[in-house]
């Protein structure tokens, strides 16, 4: 095991090295706190790297060990937090200027889970700004990048913490899906990536894009390091009522698909090209190989995803960041004079342009005499995506669907924003109707960039779906692959 | 149309009151929820607006909520829910409120307040749940939000236009915050603004059933404000449409809100309706329905406790107490309180009604002084109506002390009564008799008035010899004496 370099280590077999003593914590934070000073630059995958705090807890853990006291489910596992979420006491940018100085008051209550795991917290990743975009271009500070091909994108919006998983510079990672944004940057990654259950995962701590459809969940680059990470975040919180209270489920990973029906809305998938459309019939068939069958079910409602989403979630975002006022905390104009400067000025220098254009949409359909035409209409359609969501699943226990229209698009390559918006395509149901959902990497395209099966179960049937993943993920280890531009002699 | 008098014009008036309810802790944090700290320092990540914080429900307030509904005999919605109402103002820390727009936690009702004296039913549209806003603090060159107070809860009551005059809305108003002091649901301190009144108002000719454009009447924290604000906005009104009687009501009074400026003693208009009102009235969801079953409901309402109405009719069924007394009690729940305290030792209700409601009460009104706030005890004020029932002392006298009693909170009665050698009634015979004889011959009529049966004629005769004997003559000599004298006249 010793010759094995750690970053091929799974987060599982990590925590289990150190709790035998195979390595101490500090040697454990020493290496991958080099891989992210080596890898950070050409990557951009990290906007804070917490190096003493890091170096503190892995101390601390080492004495725990020491003293023979019981260690948490991911002691010694470096893990790397999507800067949208709460450290306490540190920078929570979510990408952008406006808060480039806000030291949160409070820690998330996912992040207080990990630390009571015994994680080792390695910084805070890279993202569009709150959360807001699906190729991290809408970062304020610097682009992330994809591990597999620089000049392309890790996607988005978690596309730091895909990056760093993918590229090793941490084992597990924490992200926020909205539409898409843990799943799709998974996919385009290579990684596995996790959106649980709506209220599976407490938001207390999350800085809330669209409070309806945020969901925190985690990467990794294996499934059963996303089952470790889940049962350690996978809580009741008491500080969100939108948290299930139901306790914390254990995940026996079991690899076979045996009398597992998956639903295919072969309809809602007609339009796929015809490279992603042949790579997800080889993963029906992988499926169908482990035991599973597979039904086709009637999903064409969800052509209707993406208007419903840009409709409700640009409608809860524009009142949830009209806390960025100025007044408080973060950014506040130099020049502003008055109150109207002050928010005017403010909010015109501190947020990006799509934020302000998402602003603006969810300002718009909130507004008297339109209320009717778009927030409310995208009300219904959301309740019919969700019956049509239970009229499926009342006949197969898991939909399948790939995670994007494609692999990772070079950076800088998509500029009509209806195009880019299209890349959630897949990924926005699933938000619409709070159900779980897993990205598994499943393969490479022709221009050898990696692609993700999609697993969509029914809601508060995480453990079953994460359990089919790993049927998947073991029959075909793509996971195992590391980009090689990260896993050189010297790396 | 011809001008009207005056008289022959009728306002429609519609409150909506707002109360802080007296809860431990804030509506949607555990900050505390009191009035008068330093600023800023009942304030938590929540009443801040914090990005990442979340508003949990308080169930007190809940609780609050529904018994005030029941108290007036509401509707209890079974599910209700929370919305956002987006506005940006310094004291608002989310730039938004949470409130309950489409489905309130209390429907319908009503609330029955003596106008003058005389009851009248006043019907309530809806009560529902929602959050204070903090408070500027405006200094020489800058302003300061105190966010002690944000957060706070509140119940807005709206009752529906059925109030027509300043009189019937200030009754209505105190007839709610009675309701709710009984209910210890809120403190209902006016100055500190724990009870706060919106206006709306409009005028129409006596008889018509019409809804004239009305105007609103913000934030006024007095009853008597209140009502002089309605009644110089109903001449403001009536003195418009007399003015140009030809003109359509719509083109005269423009919809606006205002506020009265109590030194200037009028209504100033803040800013016009049309251009403002947009609050994009959203379901909030960081929060899940309130839902209630009927057995939560049925509860509380087995254990509402007397209300003010109730206390009216007992007061006039079993203390046979006149409805205005009545009404002048309930309404002042400390005097009220102790009314009963005193009753228990001092029996003679109607009695002791009247020396609480009109001796004590206007001898402490002109300091801003109520009996709880003075000191005075209710034991003392027993044993000063026992000395007069005893006829220790007389009425006359009875007065005397209790100026004493004001002037000195504290003392006892019976101690002033026997330091102050001219509150001793003369009980010498000797002395009275002189003047009851003095008394008798001048007054020959009543004593064939009495004799013929007419018992006014005697209390006449008593009252002659009191008023030279400056009431200091035990009233129980004098009875004696004149009773004898007169039996001993011939007929």
């Amino acid at each position: 095991m010793t010759h094995t370099p750690l970053h091929h280590f799974s987060a599982a077999q990590l925590r289990d090295s150190f709790v035998k003593g195979e390595f101490t914590a500090v040697s454990i934070a020493e290496y991958f706190l080099k891989r992210i000073e080596q890898h950070n630059q050409q990557l951009g995958a990290f906007l804070s790297i917490l190096g003493p705090r890091m170096l503190l807890k892995a101390e601390a853990l080492d004495r725990k060990r020491a003293h023979n006291k019981p260690l948490g489910r991911l002691a010694g596992v470096p893990v790397a937090i999507k800067d949208n979420m709460h450290i306490a006491e540190e920078i929570t940018s979510c990408g952008s200027k406006f808060l480039n100085n806000y030291r949160a008051p409070f820690e998330a209550t996912a992040v207080r889970l990990l630390e009571e795991e015994d994680a080792l917290i390695t910084g805070k990743t890279n993202l569009d700004e709150f959360a807001m975009g699906s190729s991290n271009e809408h970062s304020a500070y610097f682009n992330a990048h994809n591990p597999w091909d620089l000049s392309c994108t890790p996607g988005g919006s978690s596309g730091g913490s895909a990056a760093a998983v993918a590229a090793r510079l941490s084992l597990i990672a924490t992200g926020s899906d909205t539409g898409g944004s843990i799943r799709q940057p998974a996919g385009f990654c290579g990684v596995v990536g996790y959106k649980p259950t709506y209220g599976r995962v407490s938001r207390y701590g999350l800085v809330a894009f669209g409070s309806s459809l945020d969901q925190i969940g985690p990467f990794a680059t294996r499934v059963e390091d996303i089952a470790l990470a889940m049962e350690s975040i996978g809580r009741h919180c008491p500080f969100d009522s939108t948290s299930l209270d139901f306790p914390p489920e254990s995940y026996h990973l079991q690899a076979n698909l045996k009398n597992i029906k998956i639903g295919i809305p072969r309809h809602f998938l007609e339009n796929l090209k015809p490279e992603a459309k042949i790579h997800f019939e080889d993963n029906l068939q992988i499926l169908r190989s482990l035991g599973a069958s597979t039904i086709d079910i009637d999903l064409d409602i969800l052509k209707y995803s993406i208007a419903v989403y840009y409709i409700l979630a640009t409608a809860e975002a524009s009142t949830n960041l009209a806390r960025f006022d100025g007044i408080r905390y973060g950014m506040r104009a130099k020049d502003a004079k008055t109150l109207d400067e002050i928010y005017e000025l403010s909010r015109k220098e501190g947020f990006g342009r799509e934020v302000k254009k998402r602003i603006m949409l969810g300002t718009y359909v909130l507004s008297a005499g339109y209320q009717d035409a778009f927030y409310k209409k995208a009300q219904k359609v959301r309740t019919l995506i969700i019956e049509a969501f239970d009229k499926a699943f009342a006949i197969c226990d898991a939909v399948a669907m790939p995670v994007a229209p494609s692999s990772a698009f070079p950076l800088k390559s998509i500029s009509d924003p209806l195009e880019m918006y299209l890349q959630d395509i897949f990924t926005i149901p699933a938000n619409l109707a709070g159900l779980p959902a897993i990205s598994v990497p499943s393969g490479f395209d022709s221009r050898q960039m990696p692609l993700g099966l999609q697993l969509i179960g029914p809601q508060m049937c995480d453990v079953p779906l994460v359990q089919y993943a790993h049927a998947f993920e073991q029959a075909t280890q793509f996971t195992r692959k590391i980009p090689p531009l990260f896993d050189g002699l010297n790396s | 149309m011809k001008t009207l008098p005056h008289e022959l014009w009728e306002p429609v008036i519609g409150l909506e009151i707002h109360v802080q309810l007296n809860t431990k802790s804030k509506l949607f944090s555990s900050a505390a929820n009191r009035f008068g700290d330093e600023p800023n320092t009942n304030i938590s990540v929540v009443c801040t607006g914090q990005p990442g914080a979340l508003p949990i429900l308080n169930k007190e307030a809940v609780r609050k909520a529904v018994q005030f509904g029941l108290s007036i005999g509401s509707k209890i919605s079974l599910v209700s829910k929370f919305d956002r109402k987006s506005y940006f103002y310094p004291d608002c820390p989310r730039n938004f409120q949470i409130t309950q727009f489409e489905r309130p936690i209390v429907v319908g009702g009503t609330v029955t307040a003596f106008v003058e004296g005389t009851p009248k039913i006043f019907h309530v549209n809806r009560a529902h749940l929602e959050d204070d806003a903090g408070m500027l603090k405006h200094f020489t060159t800058f302003a300061g939000v105190d966010f002690n107070r944000a957060g706070a809860p509140l119940i807005e009551i709206v009752s529906e236009p059925c109030i027509h005059s300043a009189k019937e809305a200030s009754a209505y108003a105190a007839a709610v915050r009675a309701i709710m002091l009984y209910l210890d649901a809120s403190d209902g301190n006016m100055e500190e603004g724990s009870l706060r009144m919106d206006v709306n108002i409009s005028v129409r000719p006596q008889g018509s059933t019409e809804l004239r454009p009305r105007i609103e009447i913000k934030n006024m924290n007095s009853f008597s404000f209140l009502e002089a604000a309605i009644e110089s906005e109903t001449k403001r009104q009536i003195a418009l449409y007399s003015k140009e009687p030809h003109r359509p009501p719509e083109e005269i009074i423009i919809p606006g809100t205002y506020r009265w400026d109590p030194e200037k003693k009028e209504t100033t208009l803040m800013r016009r309706k049309e251009s403002a009102d947009d609050y994009r009235y959203f379901p909030e969801p960081d929060l899940v329905p309130v839902v209630l079953n009927q057995n939560y409901i049925d509860e509380i309402r087995s254990s509402l406790p007397e209300l003010p109405q109730d206390r009216y009719n007992r007061y006039l069924e079993q203390l046979e107490l006149t409805p205005y007394s009545a009404s002048l009690l309930i309404n002042d729940k400390p005097l009220c309180d102790y009314f009963e305290e005193t009753l228990k030792i001092y029996p003679n209700a109607r009695q002791l009604c009247n020396w609480i409601t009109v001796e004590f009460t206007g001898r402490l009104k002109e300091r801003g002084q109520t009996l709880l706030s003075i000191g005075i005890l209710p034991a003392h004020v027993a044993k000063l109506l026992a000395m007069i029932d005893s006829q220790l002392i007389t009425g006359r006298i009875a007065k005397q002390v209790a100026d004493d009693m004001v002037a000195s909170p504290g003392l006892d009665p019976e101690i002033i009564v026997k330091k102050n050698p001219d509150y001793l009634p003369v009980t010498d015979t000797s002395e009275i008799e002189p003047i009851v004889d003095e008394v008798l011959a001048a007054n020959p009529q009543s004593i064939l008035d009495y004799k013929a049966g007419r018992e006014k004629a005697f209390a006449f005769l008593v009252g002659q010899v009191m008023k030279l004997t400056r009431g200091k003559a035990s009233p129980a000599i004098v009875n004696e004496l004149i009773l004898k004298k007169i039996k001993s006249t011939n007929p």
